[in-house]
C-alpha cells in the first residue's frame, strides 16, 4: 500500500514536468515495485522495453528527484519490465460458446494448473446423490491437505466427478491467491508423461513436475491400472506428497476395491483417506441441473420441456447437456423460442435410441470380459471356474435387461447353452442385484462401459 | 548530414519500415521515422512502441548526421520522383531533398523526441539461425490458425518452442491447431536448454511481409525475457513477446483414428470450393463416408438457395462416419501442402480430426467438427 502511495506522488510530480501525451504513453501501467531503505535502491516497473529504454534515458533524473523528495534515502533507481496482465484477475473466463463450432477443450484450460475455469462450486448442483462428496470437497478447500487426504471420488461417467474435483482446484486457486500450487491431470496424461520420460530419459523432469505441487488432482485413476511403471511412479509421487501434507484428490469410475489391476499398496493408500461416491441424480436434481445449464448458457427452454428431459434422461448429466444443446440449436435454427412438446420429444427420442439401437450382444460380452479381465472365449465356453460363472450370468442378465433378447437367443449367443440356463441366470442376478449393493454397482459400471465403448466406437 | 542515395533503395526501405509507424497515437512523434547515416549507408527506423523495424540502405555519405521526418510526406516524395539519384541534406533544421529537376524542404522533428528502439543483448547462445525461405514457409503453415481477436492474449500469436533439438511453431484459436516442426538440419543454434515464447501475430505478419521476398540468406532470431529480434543483413524487426503461457497442446493431437482417409490434394480443394457454394454463414460442409469405403460424399445445402453434393474418390479405412466441418478451416490447413496426397484422420462427431500431408511428418493440423444440426 505504501509503495502505491509513494508512486502516486511521484507520478503527480512527473505529470507537471512533461507533456500529457508523453506522460500517458510512457508511464501507463508503471508502478513502484520495491524500495529498499538500506541499499537505497528503488525498483520501478514499466509496461514494455520501449518504455524502459525511454524512461531510463529521458526521465531518470526527474524520477529520482521526485522519489528523493519523498524518501531521501533513495540513491538509485532501477527499471524492470512487468507483465501487463499481473493486475488483472488471473485467468480470463471464456464466454460460453454458443456456436455449433466445437472447441478443442484442452486449449481453454489454464496451462499452469490444467484447470478449466468453467468448473466451480457455484454451478455444481447438489442433491442427495452427491451431497457427501460435495461436503467433503468444500471442507478440503478450507483445510488443504489437513482433512480428508487423499480424497477419492467415484461414480459413473457424466455425473460430475470431473466438475467436482476441478471445482476444488479452482476454489483453492481463488481462495489462496495462487499461493498454493494446484495441478490437475487426467491419469492418461500422467501415463503419457511417464512413457515420454522413459523414452527420452528425462524421468527427473516428470518427477519434479508432479512432486512440486501442493494439490495434485488425478482424474480417472482407473486408467493407470495395469500400467506398472506408471503405478510405480505414481506410488512414489503419492507417498512424497502425502508425507509432506500435500492434498491429493483422485477420481475414478469405481471404488478402489473394484479396480482389479491396481497394485495392492496403491489401493490401500487410496482407502486410507476419504472415499465418497456420486450416484445417479434423482428427478428433482436432474430438473435443477437442467435449469442451471440453461441459465448458464443463456438458453430459454419452456418448463414442460425441462420436465420432459428430466424424466426421459436418467443416465448422465453430460447427456442432458447434449440434449439441451441440441434443442437450443433447433430453436435457433428455426428462429423460435417455443419448441413444441412433440418435436422436443422426437429430438430426445432420436438421441436415446441412437445409443440403444447400436448395442449388440457382442459388445456386452466384450464389456463384461473387459471388466472382469477374463478372456471372451472363456466367458462363452464350458469352463465352470468360479471366476467365470458370475460374469457369464451377468452377461446373460444384461442381454435380457438391455436388449430384451429371448432366452433361447441368449443361450445361443453364450456358447449354445440351454434356454433354462439363461432364465436361471437372469432371475438370479435380478434378485441379487436388489440385496447386493456391490453387485449392482458392478453392473452399472459395465453398462457405462458398454455405452461408452459404443459412443466412442 | 549530406548524403546521396538511390530512389529505389529508399523506396524499398520505406516500404519495409512502414508496418511499424503509427499514424494516430497519443504520441504524434510516432508518425515520423528516423534517418541516420552509418558507415557506408543510411539506417531507416520506425517504431509504434510494440515493434521496431530498422533497415539499412547503401548511400554515399558526404557528411554524417541524423534526422526525424514525417513518414507520409517523405514517402510520397520519394515514390514519385523521376530521377534515381536523390540528395538529402540537413540545413538549419530542415531536410532538403533534391534531384536534377526537383527540390523540396521538409521541416524536421527534434531528434531527441523520437523513441529509442531497444536492443537485444547478443550472446552466443540466445539465438537461432534459420534459412529465411524455410522459416517463412513454416510460418505460413501455422499463421491461419492464430486467434485474430485479443480475447485470449496467449492465443493471438505463434508459439515458438525449442525442445529436443527441434523448433516447433504452433498456433491455435481453440477451434483448430497447427503445428509445424523445423527439424535439426534446417537451423543452427548454440542453445542447450529448452526455450519457448509467444510472438504476437502482428509481428509474424510483418516478418512474413518483409522477409518473404528474401529467397536466400539466413534470418537470425535473438530472444530475451520480454522481446524477440529477427535480423538479416539489411533488416531487423524487434518486438515485444506475449505474456502468459501457451496451452499444453500436445495432448490435443490425436494418435489413433476411427476413420482414415487418403485423398488427392487438388481434388479435395476443388471439392471444398465447389460444394461450399451452398454453405451457410457457419461455412458448414457435410462429409459422409459410406459403406463401400471408396468415396466421400461432400455436400452442403442452403434453405434459401438449394443444395449440392460431390463424390470424391478416396482410400478409406475404418468405420463409416458423418461429420460436418467448417470448410474454410479445412482449406486453411491444406492450402500450403507441397505433397499431392493428404491424410485425414477422423474420430467421430465429437472429437478432433487430424490432417497432414502424406509422407510429411513435420506438419499436423487439427480441426474440430461443427455440432450437427
Amino acid at each position: 500500500m505504501e509503495l502505491k502511495k509513494v508512486w502516486e506522488k511521484v507520478l503527480a510530480s512527473i505529470e507537471l514536468q512533461i507533456s500529457k501525451p508523453n506522460f500517458l504513453t510512457w508511464f501507463k501501467n508503471s508502478c513502484l515495485l520495491d524500495k529498499n531503505d538500506e541499499t537505497g535502491v528503488a525498483i520501478v516497473g514499466v509496461n514494455n522495453t520501449f518504455s524502459k529504454e525511454w524512461i531510463q534515458t529521458k526521465y531518470h533524473k526527474i524520477i529520482l528527484e521526485a522519489l528523493q523528495e519523498i524518501d531521501s534515502s533513495i540513491s538509485r533507481v532501477e527499471y524492470v519490465v512487468i507483465s501487463k496482465n499481473k493486475e488483472e484477475d488471473g485467468f480470463q473466463k471464456p464466454i460460453a460458446n454458443h456456436f455449433p463450432q466445437k472447441e478443442i477443450a484442452q486449449i481453454n484450460t489454464d496451462p499452469e494448473t490444467n484447470l478449466h475455469p468453467r468448473y466451480s462450486f457455484k454451478n455444481f448442483v447438489v442433491g442427495s446423490s452427491n451431497e457427501l462428496a460435495y461436503t467433503a470437497a468444500v471442507a478440503i478447500t478450507k483445510a488443504v491437505g489437513k482433512k480428508y487426504n487423499p480424497f477419492f471420488v467415484y461414480g459413473g461417467t457424466g455425473l460430475g466427478k470431473t466438475h467436482l474435483i476441478q471445482a476444488i482446484g479452482n476454489e483453492i486457486v481463488k481462495n489462496y491467491n495462487n499461493q498454493i500450487k494446484v495441478k490437475y491431470v487426467p491419469s492418461e496424461k500422467f501415463v503419457n508423461d511417464v512413457v515420454w520420460a522413459i523414452r527420452s530419459k528425462r524421468m527427473e523432469d516428470v518427477k519434479n513436475k508432479y512432486r512440486s505441487v501442493d494439490v495434485l488432482i488425478i482424474d480417472d485413476i482407473q486408467f493407470i491400472g495395469g500400467k506398472e511403471r506408471s503405478q510405480e511412479e505414481f506410488f512414489h509421487t503419492f507417498n512424497l506428497l502425502y508425507q509432506n501434507n500435500k492434498q491429493i484428490i483422485i477420481s475414478s469410475d469405481r471404488p478402489p476395491s473394484a479396480i482389479s489391476t491396481l497394485e495392492e499398496r496403491l489401493r490401500s493408500r487410496f482407502e486410507g483417506g476419504m472415499i465418497a461416491d456420486i450416484t445417479y441424480p434423482d428427478y428433482e436434481m436432474r430438473l435443477a441441473i437442467i435449469k442451471n445449464k440453461t441459465l448458464e448458457k443463456g438458453i430459454e427452454l419452456a418448463d414442460n420441456i425441462c420436465h420432459l428431459i428430466a424424466s426421459k434422461l436418467q443416465r448422465s448429466v453430460r447427456e442432458i447437456e447434449g440434449i439441451i444443446n441440441k434443442l437450443h440449436f433447433y430453436q435457433e435454427f428455426k428462429g423460435t423460442n417455443n419448441i413444441d412438446l412433440k418435436t422436443a420429444e422426437e429430438i430426445i427420442n432420436s438421441v436415446i435410441q441412437q445409443s440403444a439401437v447400436a448395442i449388440n450382444p457382442l459388445q456386452i460380452i466384450k464389456a463384461v470380459s473387459q471388466f472382469f479381465e477374463i478372456n471372451q472365449n472363456e466367458l462363452i465356453n464350458k469352463s465352470r471356474r468360479k471366476e467365470v460363472v458370475l460374469p457369464r450370468q451377468i452377461a446373460m442378465f444384461l442381454m435380457r435387461d438391455m436388449l430384451g433378447m429371448s432366452y433361447p437367443d441368449i443361450g445361443d449367443k453364450m456358447g449354445k447353452r440351454d434356454h433354462t440356463t439363461a432364465i436361471h441366470s437372469y432371475e438370479k442376478i435380478s434378485k441379487e442385484i436388489i440385496k447386493d449393493k456391490a453387485l449392482s454397482q458392478k453392473i452399472s459400471i459395465i453398462k457405462e462401459m458398454i455405452y461408452k465403448n459404443n459412443s466412442s466406437g | 548530414m549530406n548524403v546521396v542515395a538511390l530512389k529505389t533503395n529508399l523506396k524499398e526501405g520505406l516500404s519495409i519500415i512502414s508496418g511499424a509507424r503509427k499514424e494516430s497515437s497519443n504520441l504524434p512523434v510516432l508518425k515520423n521515422f528516423l534517418l541516420e547515416t552509418t558507415d557506408g549507408g543510411l539506417k531507416m527506423s520506425a517504431t509504434d512502441l510494440e515493434i521496431g523495424i530498422t533497415h539499412f540502405v547503401s548511400s554515399k555519405n558526404i557528411e554524417g548526421g541524423s534526422v526525424v521526418i514525417p513518414y507520409q510526406i517523405f514517402s510520397q516524395i520519394i515514390n514519385n520522383l523521376s530521377f534515381e539519384r536523390v540528395n538529402l541534406e540537413l540545413k538549419k533544421g530542415n531536410l532538403l531533398i533534391s534531384t536534377d529537376n526537383y527540390k523540396a524542404r521538409i521541416t524536421t522533428v527534434p531528434k531527441d523526441d523520437y523513441p529509442i528502439i531497444p536492443q537485444v543483448e547478443r550472446r552466443k547462445n540466445n539465438f537461432f539461425t534459420i534459412e529465411s525461405g524455410v522459416f517463412i514457409e513454416s510460418l505460413l503453415y501455422v499463421v491461419p490458425a492464430c486467434q485474430t481477436s485479443e480475447f485470449r492474449p496467449e492465443l493471438s500469436g505463434v508459439f515458438f518452442s525449442f525442445k529436443d533439438n527441434q523448433i516447433k511453431l504452433v498456433a491455435t484459436d481453440s477451434f483448430r491447431l497447427a503445428e509445424k516442426t523445423i527439424t535439426t538440419k534446417k537451423f543452427e543454434t548454440q542453445l542447450e536448454k529448452e526455450v519457448s515464447f509467444i510472438i504476437p501475430l502482428r509481428t509474424i505478419q510483418e516478418v512474413i511481409k518483409i522477409f518473404s521476398s528474401l529467397k536466400e540468406g539466413n534470418i537470425k532470431i535473438f530472444f530475451e525475457e520480454n522481446q524477440v529480434l529477427f535480423e538479416t543483413q539489411q533488416t531487423s524487426i524487434i518486438s515485444r513477446l506475449i505474456e502468459g503461457n501457451f496451452p499444453d497442446y500436445e495432448m490435443v493431437i490425436p494418435k489413433s483414428f476411427e476413420t482414415e482417409i487418403v485423398l488427392e490434394k487438388e481434388d479435395f480443394i476443388n471439392a471444398l470450393k465447389l460444394t461450399s457454394s451452398f454453405s451457410n454463414r457457419l461455412n458448414e460442409v457435410r462429409f459422409e463416408v459410406s459403406d463401400n469405403l471408396k468415396n466421400i460424399k461432400i455436400s452442403s445445402s442452403s434453405s434459401e438457395f438449394g443444395e449440392n453434393e460431390y463424390l470424391l474418390p478416396a482410400k478409406i479405412k475404418g468405420s463409416v462416419s458423418q461429420i460436418t466441418f467448417n470448410w474454410k478451416f479445412l482449406l486453411d490447413g491444406i492450402k500450403n501442402f507441397k505433397s499431392e496426397e493428404i491424410f485425414w484422420g477422423l474420430n467421430g462427431e465429437e472429437k478432433a480430426s487430424l490432417i497432414k500431408a502424406v509422407g510429411d511428418q513435420t506438419f499436423v493440423y487439427i480441426v474440430m467438427p461443427i455440432r450437427s444440426s
